[in-house]
């Protein structure tokens, strides 16, 4: 009798499983985001979703919190490589673009676009340099910007004034003057946080301010071994050797902030993604300004930044029906709106991506309340594409070991160290030309 | 009568299947057939290029072992460095932990007062998260506020970089390991040492055997079996060592403290990757029989004399 009574159980567990896929006559629309930072993002995203439904009859949105950035990935790639259904929306890292694009999991939003009335005006609202990771090298369109960030200075302006300087450093010659004239013994006079796995964001910001950045728009090009990129990871290297401004081989991302909030460090380069932390963490004068990272050029400047973030990425394997697809491209353009940027940006301070959010309410007020919200987008005038190329996750590695050997003085040839990345980021880029 | 008792047979045959069905179900899902496909895909390299997905992958024999152990390679000179790290970091945890959860059961199973609560603040770290004590040994470590360079730099040395510096990463994630199972280790040996009997000790004593003679005759024999538990524990923990590494400086500058495992996890979201992963993880799977059953075979052998 027991062994019946066993496959009734499991008979009945079946019948369980399969009544759980219930029919529904709403479209759903699934939605997977990550957080990279401690804003309640399940919170505002379910906020959206209700005002969204309310608007939108016969539409509903399902937000999925999905980790960070890594997990995000990792939880799609293995929903579709398992031959899952996968999200609908996504939200993922800008560089995660040619990985999905490459197994053909996404597809273009160009098309969504030209079908539009104002495809065109909606296109340049976005600041040109956060839609430059989202474009292909045929100029079309696959990512919408959303979480956009980038790296700044953070400065302690009160240290810098007890020291005569009444402006933040404008090239690489200044930054170190001022960095050396506050560095004492119980303090550094500007972090840079390189060490702890991921130098490339950084570095891109010295290599574009000496005149080169590492990508182009071909993702099969990858420039690391210039003279210009030689002579970024040099000078970023000297930071805490010869200079010695900072420790040896660079600061730990999750200190630099700590570091700086407690009069540690007089000067930082950290995400905007931190700037409200920040300001309201500190007991001094917080300033903001421009990456100065490079030589000085004719008007006596040397900026450049990289961007970063997030962009909306749309899947579809081919299967979705035209009112699938047509509520999809609502829910995008909704996240991209003017009204939400700017409750997104004055939420949790990443860059709002379309100009017009900042002239709407709550950014345009909170903006002109703390103007250092306004430097980290007008810095995106001298911010370029963060790095990204086919097999992105392997090259992207090649290149954090390369600098972590060279900044920790395991490689004391910078040149010879970046030819042979660079040799090896060719060969695995042969494969896609 | 005689239908009957060939009809009984058949159902008693089949009942024990039916009842470890579910069991076996699982066990062939996540851990027989992953096998066998791991061996299978580490033979393959996958469709690179556009469009990878709907590409089948190629068969290429040994060359993903090959190019492991090229250091030329960009993911042989990683696999190399991460291979090496592994057994240093086995070996370190193993010869210096488990002797430390020894010594810490030898003092801790003699009546003294607060013995409890000696017990417990030793034994405390194996509670913890592993992922939340690592993070607050990451703060420890931190090199402009952290508590070892406080220490450091009030006794006027300007402090070390414990997850900055390529030559101490992996002595950090050490130190960390070691802190988090000895007390774990202690726990094993002290039930281990209430199991021999007493009047042994007091007979080896009348015979004029001192401490050190009575715990090289006496103790570390009868020990034997749960020293071997434990040895082989400490190896299997040492392999599955991922946690740390991930609140620990990622594996460090360069990979200077990455360890199998974690690489392994590092670069499994690419498809290109996979025939490495997976041939990282046969490679993985071999060690660590390796060690254990030379483990076994050191001291069953033992056991026989």
């Amino acid at each position: 009798m027991n062994f019946r009574r066993t496959a009734y159980m499991m008979l009945a567990l079946f019948v369980l499983i399969a009544g759980a896929g219930y029919a529904q006559d709403d479209i759903v629309i699934d939605f997977y985001f990550p957080s990279a930072t401690a804003n309640d993002a399940e919170g505002i995203f379910q906020r959206y979703a209700d005002t969204f439904q309310e608007r939108n009859e016969g539409i509903t949105i399902n937000p999925v919190f999905t980790g960070n950035y890594t997990d995000t990935r990792n939880t799609i790639l293995t929903e579709l490589q398992g031959g899952g259904a996968g999200p609908d929306v996504a939200v993922m890292l800008t560089i995660d673009l040619y990985s999905f694009a490459e197994e053909g999991y996404i597809i273009p939003l160009q098309g969504f676009i030209d079908a539009m009335d104002d495809g065109g005006a909606y296109i340049n609202d976005f600041f040109p340099a956060l839609l430059a990771n989202g474009i292909d090298e045929e100029g079309n369109i696959w990512a919408i910007p959303f979480q956009r960030s980038t790296p700044i200075l953070y400065y302690n302006a009160d240290l810098l004034a007890e020291a005569g300087y009444d402006s933040p450093p404008t090239n690489n010659a200044e930054l170190v003057e001022i960095a050396q004239a506050l560095t004492t013994d119980d303090r550094d006079g500007l972090l840079v946080p390189v060490a702890g796995g991921f130098p490339i964001w950084m570095f891109q910001s010295f290599a574009i301010a000496y005149g080169q950045n590492i990508v182009s728009e071909d993702p099969t090009e990858v420039h690391f071994n210039t003279p210009e990129a030689v002579a970024a990871v040099e000078f970023v290297r000297s930071l805490g050797t010869d200079l010695g401004v900072g420790p040896a081989g660079g600061a730990a991302w999750g200190d630099t902030p700590v570091a700086f909030l407690a009069g540690q460090a007089a000067m930082i380069y950290h995400t905007t993604g931190n700037l409200s932390r920040i300001l309201n963490g500190a007991d001094f004068e917080v300033g903001v300004w421009y990456l100065p990272s490079g030589p000085a050029g004719e008007d006596g400047t040397g900026y450049g930044s990289p961007t970063g973030g997030g962009n909306l990425y749309v899947f579809d394997d081919g299967s979705k029906s035209e009112a699938e697809l047509d509520a999809i491209w609502k829910w995008v353009m909704f996240l991209s709106s003017a009204e939400i940027q700017a409750d997104w940006g004055a939420t949790t301070g990443y860059i709002a991506a379309n100009a017009s959010a900042w002239e709407t309410e709550p950014l345009a007020s909170r903006a002109l309340e703390y103007p250092q919200y306004g430097v980290a987008r007008d810095q995106l005038q001298f911010a370029r594409k963060e790095f990204s190329s086919y097999a992105t996750i392997t090259i992207q590695g090649i290149i954090n070991k390369t600098l972590e050997s060279i900044l920790t003085g395991e490689a004391e040839d910078a040149q010879a160290a970046l030819e042979a990345a660079q040799a090896q980021i060719d060969g695995i880029l042969a494969e896609y030309k | 009568m005689r239908a009957s008792s060939r009809r009984k047979p058949l159902v008693a045959l089949l009942q024990p299947y039916l009842l470890i069905a579910p069991t076996l179900v699982l066990v062939l899902m996540f851990n027989v057939v992953p096998a066998i496909r791991t061996v299978n895909d580490s033979l393959h390299k996958p469709a690179r290029g556009l469009n990878a997905a709907g590409k089948p992958p190629e068969f290429v024999g040994t060359q993903n072992f090959r190019d492991l152990f090229d250091h030329g390679h960009y993911m042989g000179s990683r696999f190399l460095r991460a291979f090496r790290n592994t057994i240093v970091f086995a070996l370190a945890t193993v010869t210096v932990g488990v002797p430390l959860g020894l010594l810490l059961a030898l003092l801790f199973n003699h009546k003294q007062p607060l013995l409890g609560v000696w017990r417990f603040a030793v034994f405390y770290p194996s509670l913890l998260p592993l992922i939340g004590a690592a993070s607050i040994w990451s703060f420890i470590f931190s090199d402009s506020i952290g508590l070892a360079n406080a220490v450091l730099r009030s006794l006027g040395h300007p402090g070390l970089n414990w997850l900055g510096d390529r030559n101490l990463v992996l002595l950090s994630v050490i130190v960390v390991n070691i802190w988090k199972q000895a007390g774990y280790f202690m726990i094993f040996f002290l039930a281990g040492l209430q199991n021999i009997p007493r009047d042994l000790y007091e007979a080896a004593s009348l015979d004029g055997a001192g401490e050190m003679q009575q715990f090289a005759a006496l103790t570390l024999p009868l020990l034997r079996r749960t020293l071997l538990f434990v040895i082989v524990i400490a190896f299997i923990f040492a392999f599955q060592t991922v946690e740390q590494l991930q609140a620990l400086g990622e594996g460090g500058p360069n990979d200077s403290a990455n360890l199998l495992l974690y690489l392994i996890f590092q670069n499994i979201s690419e498809r290109r990757s996979w025939g490495y992963v997976n041939a990282m993880t046969i490679v993985l799977i071999g060690v660590v029989l390796t060690f254990t059953i030379s483990n076994f075979l050191l001291f069953e052998r033992d056991e026989n004399d």
